[in-house]
């Protein structure tokens, strides 16, 4: 899955681009990107553990609380911007992606759908869902706003915010004729590149 | 590990930021390790306000270093990889040329009359020194406080002389209320009727009570509330370890107890200049801000902040890790809790320690 991924991301990130990766992890992709198209990377992340691994790796990082201020970073010209999987966990997502598109001109966004039949069928059962996408139970997860691939959408319309690119993923993490089809409905994880209009 | 001790001459002396020109001068410089064949392990530790060159190991009063938690054998500094050096400071009172040494124009001590040094001085009398030691660069720079404004400042003055750089609980300038602690400090050390204006090595006395005043308020500074709270809280000094029948509380005791035995060992006029070194320094220098002063760094950069340094807190790092990140430096900013308040970037801490050490080996 995370592979996969980060194939998608990379083929969307310009060769020798500035790039910051808000929730960087262990700073993998970053690395990635460094070593395929030598960008000049910056990692933000709130664990410290994962910090330290950012730096075993080399990899710059930034300790930060995302929803304390991306905007400390707009000075700093960034071509491209991402934020993979974390996007749900934030305050005010909607303020994050305008946030984004002011310090980058594009950003990259990955988002579990909650709109995946699975979790449907979770919902109808009267259960909040629990699968391999969202592995946590309610009151033990980080995801704190969860939405379909149709609410995304939705709210980059609303903030006129273009896709420019966007690749649907099943549950095994692979692109299919039939999930682009019925994203909504068929996705397990939504991945965009942005751009403000 | 290896351990060399050596007071090393500079017969051609240094021209300072004020102006003024030292004809010659001497650094105290402690070495661990061994330099490798192809000359590419050094790491130069610079000292912070009231450290000096000994940074790492026991002497034989069976004191450690001052960052003996960080440098030593399969340390964060590891002496097994690394040749580290430490040099007590231009005008410092641990052996270099400071106030207490004698001026060979008057063949008195200086004390007051010795000129004013700066941060950007004391880099560029360690450039000195690494010419002589044959260095051609250095692996990494780091310190914490006041030795972290020198790392930095290395990074640029001599972008290629370094590769990269630690600074610690450190700030680009020192803040208007760092620069008032250090006021009232220089302030009750001049008005020690012992002073005599700086001179008080010819009057053969000491203004032991103004630097020990000075010492107390500024070792509240380096510590955490929280961290005073805990160790010793209201509790009350029992009477037969009190240093003085005044005393009431066990913090009062520590207070008077550190600041009597730093009076024992520091230099008045050291301390006022040491200072005045910190107030003045700003990294952005004459140029125009600090993004203007960063923008020949080529050093990648490790900037590490303490949430209970008060004195110099972790926004005054983030600081320029932002103007770093505006000049594509590499660079990483990083915030560990550290009890210690100021002071935690003397002590070990796991985190901490693979932090430098992975830095320092990536």
């Amino acid at each position: 899955m995370v592979k996969k991924l980060s194939k998608i991301i990379t083929a969307w990130v310009p060769q020798e681009s500035k790039v910051i990766d808000f929730g960087c992890g262990d700073g993998s992709l970053l690395k990635e990107l460094i070593d395929s198209k030598k960008i000049l990377g910056y990692g933000v992340e709130i664990n410290n553990k994962k910090i330290e691994e950012c730096i075993a790796k080399g990899v710059p990082v930034i300790k930060q609380d995302i929803d304390k201020g991306l905007h400390e970073f707009e000075s700093s010209n960034f071509d491209i911007s991402i934020m993979a999987r974390s996007i749900q966990c934030l305050k005010d997502p909607s303020l994050a992606l305008n946030r984004m598109l002011k310090l980058s001109k594009r950003c990259v966004v990955t988002l579990p759908n909650l709109g995946y039949w699975k979790c449907r069928i979770n919902l109808v059962s009267g259960k909040m869902p629990v699968t391999p996408e969202l592995p946590s139970s309610w009151h033990e997860t980080e995801n704190i706003h969860l939405c379909t691939i149709n609410d995304f959408e939705n709210l980059c319309e609303e903030q006129n915010i273009k896709i420019k690119d966007k690749v649907f993923l099943n549950s095994k993490g692979k692109q299919s004729k039939i999930v682009s089809m019925s994203p909504n409905l068929l996705a397990t994880e939504g991945v965009y590149l942005l751009e403000k209009e | 590990m290896k351990t060399k001790t050596e007071l090393m001459s500079f017969t051609d002396g240094i021209n300072l930021e004020s102006g003024d020109r030292l004809d010659a001068f001497e650094l105290m410089v402690e070495s661990y390790g061994e330099l490798n064949e192809s000359k590419t392990n050094a790491v130069l530790v610079c000292h912070a306000f009231s450290g000096n060159h000994f940074a790492a190991g026991k002497n034989d009063d069976g004191e450690t270093g001052w960052w003996d938690q960080i440098i030593g054998p399969d340390k964060a500094i590891d002496t097994n990889k690394f040749f580290v050096i430490c040099c007590n400071n231009l005008g410092g009172c641990s052996g270099s040329t400071g106030p207490k040494s004698i001026n060979p124009k008057t063949n008195k001590a200086y004390g007051s009359s010795f000129p004013q040094v700066s941060v950007s001085d004391w880099v560029n009398s360690q450039k000195i020194l690494m010419e002589k030691l044959n260095i051609p660069s250095w692996e990494m720079v780091l310190g914490g406080s006041l030795g972290g404004m020198q790392a930095l400042q290395w990074s640029i003055a001599y972008p290629e002389k370094i590769k990269k750089a630690g600074i610690f609980a450190a700030a680009a300038k020192s803040s208007t209320q760092n620069i008032a602690m250090n006021e009232v400090a220089r302030e009750s050390i001049r008005k020690d009727r012992n002073f005599h204006d700086g001179n008080y090595i010819e009057q053969g006395v000491i203004p032991k009570n103004g630097i020990k005043t000075a010492r107390m308020l500024g070792h509240i500074t380096y510590l955490s509330e929280k961290h005073m709270n805990s160790r010793f809280g209201r509790k009350f000094q029992d009477n037969d370890s009190k240093v003085d029948q005044d005393v009431d509380f066990e913090v009062e005791n520590y207070l008077q107890y550190k600041g009597e035995k730093f009076s024992e060992v520091f230099d008045a006029n050291t301390y006022i200049l040491m200072t005045k070194a910190m107030d003045g320094y700003d990294a952005a220098g004459k140029l125009n801000g600090l993004e203007n002063a960063l923008e020949g760094v080529t050093a990648e950069l490790l900037i590490i902040g303490f949430y209970s340094d008060w004195l110099y807190p972790p926004e005054r790092g983030k600081e320029i890790q932002i103007a770093a990140m505006n000049n594509n430096i590499k660079s990483s900013y990083v915030v560990l809790d550290g009890e210690h308040g100021h002071d935690s970037f003397l002590f070990h801490n796991d985190q901490y320690s693979q932090i430098i050490r992975k830095f320092i080996q990536s």
